[in-house]
């Protein structure tokens, strides 16, 4: 009887030598999430939604933005990623806060906005990032006026037009309700040169010998937005 | 050295008897007929069994190295796929092998049907065939379970769910089932152990009465038109064919043990060509991004959940299941007299064409079906910049607070999102402003689909959320207003 290998074993035997099927799994297949550590990555998977593909022209603040992140602290974008802010969309994204992300991952995060989409542009100077206290809610109506009534209106309940779309209301209690008082000074500072609207040096929509916002103006602006949310304008 | 082997098999021979007692069953006389070109309708069965074997084998193998517990059952599948030789492979045999049971099973049946080869003598034989359809089944699904991957744990979520919805005795069914209130480490025991020793065992008890009623009732001869069976007289017809029959230890057994050679080269090819299936991904929830799908004999099923309207859940999730297997079991009983061959019998011809294109569709509504909500869309797809360029600060909030309260992971902006609700990129055409907040508040009525989200959204948030529904209208086009009464 002549002895020949089958063909199973002639099979395992190629399995089991160096010849790899198209079946065999290998370990690049699902990684873990709580293993990436690419900012873009991140960026893309957790924040995109609300911040904008390329960090602008989401609902939420764009993170995108010079004059931000020139502005605000290194301090400031950990805790605000970290501990989200209570009360508005803006979410905790630290897993001891009930996030999805772990510590490591906020920080590659919060270190990473700044080298992507920061400017080294220092001209100008414009006011301060951090919330200041005492602000005069009877005088921000004045810089109201002069600065954002063009296009928000008088009472701030909208009705202008940039690049011939209406501009929305910013009295409403619902919209100040989801917004803290630290985005709205925010908002004030750099505006939104996505959608159109100018910075605190900006002129589009303001008169001609407009000034630039100092730090009291920005001050007045935020406690009258911040009034509207109890007592809404012109009521 | 023959004579050698000669005298010990003699020895142990002379002992046990297997000359004497097996020989004659597999020298036992078939049909003429089944013994011919027509013997090929009869490989089914010692296939399956085959593949029973091969599961078996490979079984044992992943067995030497699976952990049953719920921090290691993932990592040891890891370990078999990566590092250990050819650990991939008794997997891959395992799964492919599986999957072949379940087919050669299913079409063992549809040719006893189609044949009437349940009809008398031989329904206890199909009442046997269809519990071992079911362990079958069975077999698969508590394997799948402890692959413990996202699909596993939302196969169980299903499952106990399913088994929920039973009058009475439904809680205590889950908690036996899951072992305990929610699934964890105790539930991936439970179907370790059935899987490995509860399920088997039934099984091949059943197997060795199923081929016993084979052997005691004799193989039904190919069905001729127009002789039909008639239970006071088919015995001694049959004993009558039996006088030309030939023995099964001849043709008929080359024909099993070829088509079964042939099936298990088919597996072992595929295997290796496929892969093992999974694991894919963690069963837990803040880590999957996964879109679950319970193995294919399951699909159907699913097919039909996600197609079923709310209203007829518990229907469809456990009376029609349970119907299905009352009306197997009933078969024989319905008509175990009469024709057997095909071309005289429309009605089950009829039925076996409805009913395997009714699996078929189900199955591909199962897999395609947008079942899961997509995880991640919430903070991973951005609100199409169209919808923020028109959006005014209170749409703005609202279009955050949608992404926030995880609305994008059942429905799609400008088709991107999850899919298990309705696209709402026009959703301001269809519903008015009163209509949305009713929507977002109450969810689907009855539960189900959707769920209410009156409770978790305060009034700041459900009016932001509605001025940015109300907005998502094509441009020019006007908001839904209150249908006419
Ligand atoms: C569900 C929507 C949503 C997601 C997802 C989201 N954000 Fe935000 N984010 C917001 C909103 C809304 C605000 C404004 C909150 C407020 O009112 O202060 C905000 C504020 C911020 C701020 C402060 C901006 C400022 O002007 O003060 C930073 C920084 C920020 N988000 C970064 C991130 C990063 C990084 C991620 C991803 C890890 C992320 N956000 C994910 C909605 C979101
Ligand atoms: C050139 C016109 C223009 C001027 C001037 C202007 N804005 Fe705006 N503002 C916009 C536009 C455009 C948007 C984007 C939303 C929209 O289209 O309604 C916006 C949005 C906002 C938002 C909401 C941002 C968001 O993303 O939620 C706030 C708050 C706001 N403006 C406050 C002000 C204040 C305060 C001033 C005065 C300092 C001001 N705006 C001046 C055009 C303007
Ligand atoms: C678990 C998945 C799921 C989530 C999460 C979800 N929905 Fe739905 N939604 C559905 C389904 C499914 C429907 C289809 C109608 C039904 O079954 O009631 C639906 C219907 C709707 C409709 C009616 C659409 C139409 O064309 O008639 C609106 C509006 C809606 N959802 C808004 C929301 C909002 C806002 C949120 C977040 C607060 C949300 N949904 C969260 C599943 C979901």
């Amino acid at each position: 009887m002549t002895r020949r290998p089958s063909l199973p074993t002639l099979a395992l035997l190629l399995l089991a030598g160096g010849c790899t099927p198209p079946g065999k799994p290998t370990p690049a297949g699902p990684s873990r999430p709580d293993e990436v550590t690419d900012f873009r990555t991140l960026y893309a998977t957790n924040c995109a939604g609300c911040h904008g593909a390329d960090g602008n022209l989401g609902p939420g603040p764009p993170p995108n933005d010079g004059l931000f992140l020139r502005i605000v602290a290194d301090a400031e974008l950990l805790k605000v990623i970290t501990d989200g802010r209570p009360g508005t969309p803006m979410p905790a994204f630290d897993h001891g806060k009930g996030g999805p992300l772990t510590t490591r991952q906020v920080k590659i995060i919060a270190e990473g906005l700044k080298p992507t989409w920061g400017k080294p542009d220092p001209s100008g100077d414009p006011p301060g990032y951090a919330l200041a206290p005492g602000g005069d809610a009877g005088r921000g109506m004045a810089v109201f006026a002069r600065a954002c009534a063009g296009c928000h209106g008088d009472r701030g309940q909208g009705g202008g037009s940039v690049d011939g779309r209406p501009v929305g209301a910013v009295n409403g209690p619902a919209f100040l309700a989801l917004s803290s008082d630290q985005v709205l000074r925010r908002y004030i500072i750099t505006g939104r040169p996505d959608l159109g609207m100018p910075d605190y040096a900006g002129t589009a929509g303001r008169p001609a010998d407009f000034e630039p916002l100092d730090a009291r103006d920005v001050a007045d602006l935020t406690a009258l937005l911040a009034s509207w949310r109890t007592a809404p304008a012109g009521k | 050295m023959r004579r050698i082997v000669r005298a010990v098999g003699g020895w142990f021979d002379s002992r046990l008897k297997v000359r004497e007692s097996v020989m004659p069953m597999l020298e036992h006389p078939i049909p003429a007929g089944a013994a011919g070109p027509k013997g090929w309708w009869y490989v089914f069965g010692s296939a399956s069994i085959t593949l029973l074997l091969v599961q078996i084998a490979t079984g044992i193998g992943l067995a030497l190295v699976y952990v049953p517990s719920t921090d290691q059952a993932y990592a040891s599948l890891e370990y078999l796929n990566y590092r250990q030789p050819l650990g991939w492979f008794l997997r891959s045999v395992h799964y492919w092998s599986g999957s072949g049971m379940v087919v050669m099973v299913a079409v063992h049946m549809t040719q006893v049907f189609l044949h009437g080869a349940y009809k008398y003598p031989r329904e206890l034989t199909w009442l046997f065939g269809v519990f071992l359809l079911l362990l079958t089944l069975g077999m698969a699904f508590t394997g799948q379970v402890l692959r413990w991957d996202a699909d596993a744990y939302w196969g169980v979520g299903v499952g106990a769910a399913m088994a929920g919805r039973v009058p009475v005795i439904g809680p205590a069914i889950v908690e036996l089932l899951i072992g305990g209130q929610t699934i964890g480490a105790a539930t991936l025991s439970r179907f370790f152990a059935l899987h490995v020793f509860v399920l088997p065992g039934l099984l091949l008890a059943l197997v060795g009465g199923h081929l016993w009623l084979v052997l005691s009732k004799g193989i039904s001869e190919p069905p001729e038109p127009g002789q039909p069976v008639d239970p006071k007289t088919y015995d001694a017809k049959y004993h009558e064919l039996l006088k030309t029959g030939k023995p099964f230890l001849g043709d008929a057994m080359s024909k099993d043990a070829l088509f079964s050679s042939l099936v298990v080269i088919a597996v072992v090819v595929i295997a290796a060509l496929a892969g093992p299936k999974g694991p894919h991904g963690l069963p837990d929830p803040v880590l999957t991004g996964a879109n679950p799908r319970p193995d294919w004999p399951f699909l159907w099923l699913f097919g039909l959940l996600s197609l079923c309207p709310p209203g007829l859940e518990t229907f469809v999730m456990l009376v029609f299941p349970g119907l299905l297997v009352v009306g197997l079991l009933l078969v024989p009983f319905i008509s175990n007299h009469g024709e057997r061959a095909p071309s005289r019998r429309p009605v089950a011809v009829m039925a076996v064409t409805v009913a395997a294109t009714t699996l078929a569709v189900l199955s591909y509504a199962g897999a395609t079906a947008p079942w899961s909500p997509v995880m991640e869309a919430w903070s991973k797809d951005p609100v199409p910049v169209e919808m923020v360029r028109r959006s005014g600060p209170l749409e703005l909030q609202g279009a955050a607070v949608f992404q926030n309260k995880d609305c994008r992971n059942c429905h799609a902006l400008d088709g991107v999102g999850g899919r298990r609700g309705p696209d709402l990129t026009d959703v301001g055409t269809r519903l008015t402003h009163n209509q949305l907040i009713d929507q977002v508040s109450n969810g689907t009525p009855g539960g189900g689909n959707m769920p209410a989200y009156g409770k978790k959204v305060n009034p700041a948030e459900m009016e932001a959320l509605a001025a940015f529904l109300g907005s998502l209208r094509p441009p020019g086009q006007p908001p839904a207003r209150v249908a006419a009464p």
